[in-house]
């Protein structure tokens, strides 16, 4: 492990203000690209062909990116593949090109424990009783598996005494849910599921049932394309499960399978933050510079967790703007940083003979 | 549900649209018959005065493709094919069309020559077509009909890949399937009549070739010339016509300033033309850069803005392969003109040039005969239309022969007996 993700994991989670949090993380940064630039050839000659054969720069906005695709269309990997312990996949439909991550033994346990140093800021040091708004047959039955039972296996290490809010069919399971809810007894407890499901197979399933869950911590994730086709945003979303469940602590998540570990959790505003070992870039999609704070543009994730593929900057396919900085203070609720919002994916573009003819008549 | 435009687009069921089909079979007209000539004319008197011709190249470049003088050359070549033999000239019969989707003036080429050969013509269009297509479609089919030619010059829309198209394609003598490789495998496997002729036009890849030292002894007001050409060729129909150069190769020494100045000027081309790609196409391209270096099967990127992007190949065949559109081109160097063959595969079609002497350009011909390549042209006239495409003379499958032997004295004398 590098000694910048190692401080930035041992500082309190959320913390760094940005002078320090920028920087430590371009020292980490540096030394990663100069990692991965000795250990992964085909990394090496990107940098060499688009970035000048430069490893080290002065500026974080600098440092190379890699459009997030090219995990699907090549094998990045900076470990021999003796090594590699873990091969991640994003989900995807049939036929479409997924993304590959592989990982090494360290790889594999840097990442679990940044993500229980993330969650732990919302969850707290102990391990909390777990509601998964989910079936276990996602990662139980092999037909199922898919990149949602790796996701919920993956979360359910942060809790215990797992039990699952829908059967297989995903249709509500009322007695697994007061169950729960009766052996917690009135304690803190943590919900995790994929932000449609927990609207389309649990609020719009539960709504009525009288279920109290204003002790429970709520994290979720998953895109809000499916969200947006029930027109429902983060506020309406928030605010429909505050007034069935009393349910206000909720953290939404943005992260992908390329930064696995690396999660940027909903603090105040409802905006999302980067963790201390990581950050995110607005970059305008015309000069492709640092958009300031409050202009939408597509976003760039870095991070210092892959040590085992070239994944630390990677400009995604997703839009987002920064709508806060340094919003919080240190305190337990603080949050520090830049506060993203996610506002959706770069549309898919189809090149045909006439757009130029339509932007004309435009 | 079938479409057809007669001449204001409505549904019509199959039994009705193969009724009008077959009753095609003996519609042909004589090759180059004057009315025809003027229909054609007609409709290029329509697109150069609507105003919304005006706002795309293409359009215009079609209207003047097909005005009179240019028709009447067209006629000339047609006609002048059996001068010499004392064979009458004839229709092929029913010809069918299948445009691609990526060049949206297509089917009018194809039809309009498919017209002057005197063959009565299905124009099979997609089911979704863009505004402007519409648009096209609607006028060429105005002016058939107040032709009176609506009965041997249909345009429809039907579904690939079920009965109906097989028996559609049962009544057709000549196919023309323009579009990609799939396509065109997919649409062959449908029989068409017996006798009757398909060509394909499938994916084609295309080049632009730059002499070193004539770039660098051009000046400002040529190379801007050369630049603004470029853009003609790259940018029309979003760099994915078979015609769009995917491929810059400089011959001679390779020369980086000469390079950056090139990208400069074709850059500002761009620029006051005001086209702007869309963010996802920008990514793309990103992409598609990374993916080649990271193979190696190019070793630099230029990346001078969104709408032009510049790969240095390394490996000149699969670069070809491995295209974007929307202004994403590949740079090459070779010594020698004649290299060009080296990597010139079956997919190449149109060689753009640029300082070239008419014997540097025969011995490149000779280079890459029998390999792939069918047109050189300059640069700045990679996308315009021609009577021999892909290496073929399109009058000459779009037409028969009749063969005419004169009989023997012998029977000559028994022809001029009287019968009783």
């Amino acid at each position: 492990m590098i000694e910048a993700l190692r401080l930035a994991i041992e500082a309190e989670p959320y913390s760094l203000a940005q002078p320090v949090h920028q920087a430590n993380l371009l020292v980490g940064l540096n030394e990663l690209t100069a990692h991965h630039y000795d250990t992964c050839a085909a990394y090496r000659r990107i940098v060499n062909g688009a970035w000048g054969g430069r490893t080290r720069f002065e500026r974080v906005e600098d440092v190379p990116y890699l459009p997030v695709s090219l995990f699907k269309t090549q094998k990045l990997q900076s470990v021999p593949d003796e090594e590699v312990r873990v091969t991640l996949t994003s989900s995807g439909t049939t036929g479409q090109a997924v993304s590959r991550i592989f990982l090494n033994k360290d790889a594999s346990a840097m990442q679990q424990r940044a993500l229980a140093n993330s969650l732990m800021h919302v969850l707290g040091k102990q391990r909390l009783p777990m509601l998964v708004i989910d079936t276990d047959a996602v990662f139980k039955d092999p037909r199922m598996m898919s990149a949602r039972g790796a996701g919920v296996l993956g979360i359910m290490r942060y809790g215990r005494n797992h039990a699952f809010a829908l059967n297989r069919d995903l249709k509500p399971n009322f007695d697994a849910v007061r169950a729960f809810l009766k052996e917690v007894g009135g304690q803190p407890f943590f919900m995790f599921g994929f932000t449609f499901m927990v609207w389309i197979n649990f609020y719009e399933q539960f709504r009525n049932e009288g279920l109290d869950l204003s002790k429970g911590v709520l994290i979720h994730s998953g895109g809000w394309k499916k969200m947006i086709e029930c027109s429902v945003d983060n506020v309406s979303f928030r605010k429909a499960l505050k007034d069935a469940f009393g349910l206000v602590r909720i953290h939404n998540f943005y992260g992908m399978v390329e930064q696995i570990g690396t999660i940027f959790l909903e603090g105040a505003g409802g905006v999302m933050f980067p963790p201390n070992f990581a950050d995110v870039i607005i970059r305008d999609p015309i000069t492709w510079r640092p958009a300031p704070l409050g202009q939408p543009g597509v976003v760039q994730v870095l991070s210092l967790l892959p040590h085992s593929y070239p994944g630390h900057s990677l400009l995604t396919e997703d839009l987002g703007v920064i709508e806060a900085m340094e919003q919080g203070h240190r305190s337990v609720d603080g949050w520090m940083g830049k506060g993203l919002k996610i506002l959706g994916r770069v549309p898919k573009a189809e090149l045909r003979g006439c757009s130029d003819v339509i932007s004309a008549v435009a | 549900m079938n479409t057809i435009w007669a001449p204001e687009k409505q549904m019509i069921d199959d039994a009705a649209l193969l009724a009008r089909v077959s009753a095609m079979t003996y519609a042909g007209r004589e090759p180059g018959a004057q009315p025809l000539v003027g229909m054609l004319a007609a409709i290029s008197r329509a697109i150069l005065a609507d105003p919304r011709a005006r706002l795309a190249s293409q359009y215009i470049a079609l209207g003047y493709w097909l005005r009179p003088s240019a028709l009447q050359q067209l006629r000339d070549d047609l006609v002048k094919q059996t001068n010499d033999s004392g064979a009458l000239l004839a229709p092929r019969g029913v010809a069918l069309h299948l445009p691609p989707t990526n060049v949206d003036t297509i089917f009018v080429y194809s039809w309009a020559l498919s017209v002057l050969a005197g063959n009565a013509n299905v124009v099979r269009l997609a089911e979704k077509l863009t505004a402007d297509t519409e648009w096209l479609v609607s006028l060429i089919a105005c002016v058939v009909a107040e032709h009176g030619e609506d009965e041997r010059q249909l345009f429809c829309s039907y579904p690939y890949g079920d009965a109906f198209e097989q028996r559609i394609s049962r009544q057709c003598d000549l196919r023309m399937i323009w579009g990609g490789d799939a396509k065109v495998e997919t649409v062959s496997r449908t029989a068409i009549r017996p006798d009757g002729l398909s060509i394909g036009f499938p994916d084609r890849k295309s080049l632009s070739l730059i002499g070193v030292d004539s770039y660098a002894r051009a000046d400002e007001k040529a190379r801007d010339e050369l630049a603004t050409q470029l853009y003609n060729d790259t940018y029309w129909f979003d760099q994915m016509g078979c015609g769009s150069p995917r491929l810059v190769v400089w011959i001679g020494e390779k020369s980086d300033t000469l390079s950056d100045d090139l990208y400069a000027r074709l850059g500002k081309a761009v620029a006051a033309k005001k086209i702007a790609v869309e963010t996802g196409v920008a990514i793309g391209k990103m992409a598609l850069a990374n993916d080649l270096l990271a193979e190696g099967v190019a070793d630099r990127l230029r990346f001078f803005s969104n709408e032009l992007v510049v790969v240095d190949i390394v490996d000149p065949v699969v670069g070809l392969e491995r295209t974007h559109g929307g202004g994403f081109l590949g740079e090459y160097t070779v010594a020698d003109i004649a290299d060009i063959a080296n990597f010139t595969t079956r997919k190449v079609q149109t060689l753009g040039h640029f300082g070239f002497s008419s014997e540097e350009l025969k011995r490149l011909a000779r280079a890459i005969s029998g390999r792939g390549g069918y047109r050189i042209v300059p640069i700045g006239q990679a996308l315009q239309f021609d009577v021999t495409w892909d290496g073929m003379e399109l009058f000459v499958h779009m037409t028969r022969r009749i063969t005419i032997w004169e009989t023997s004295w012998k029977q000559a004398a028994l022809l001029q007996t009287p019968v009783s």
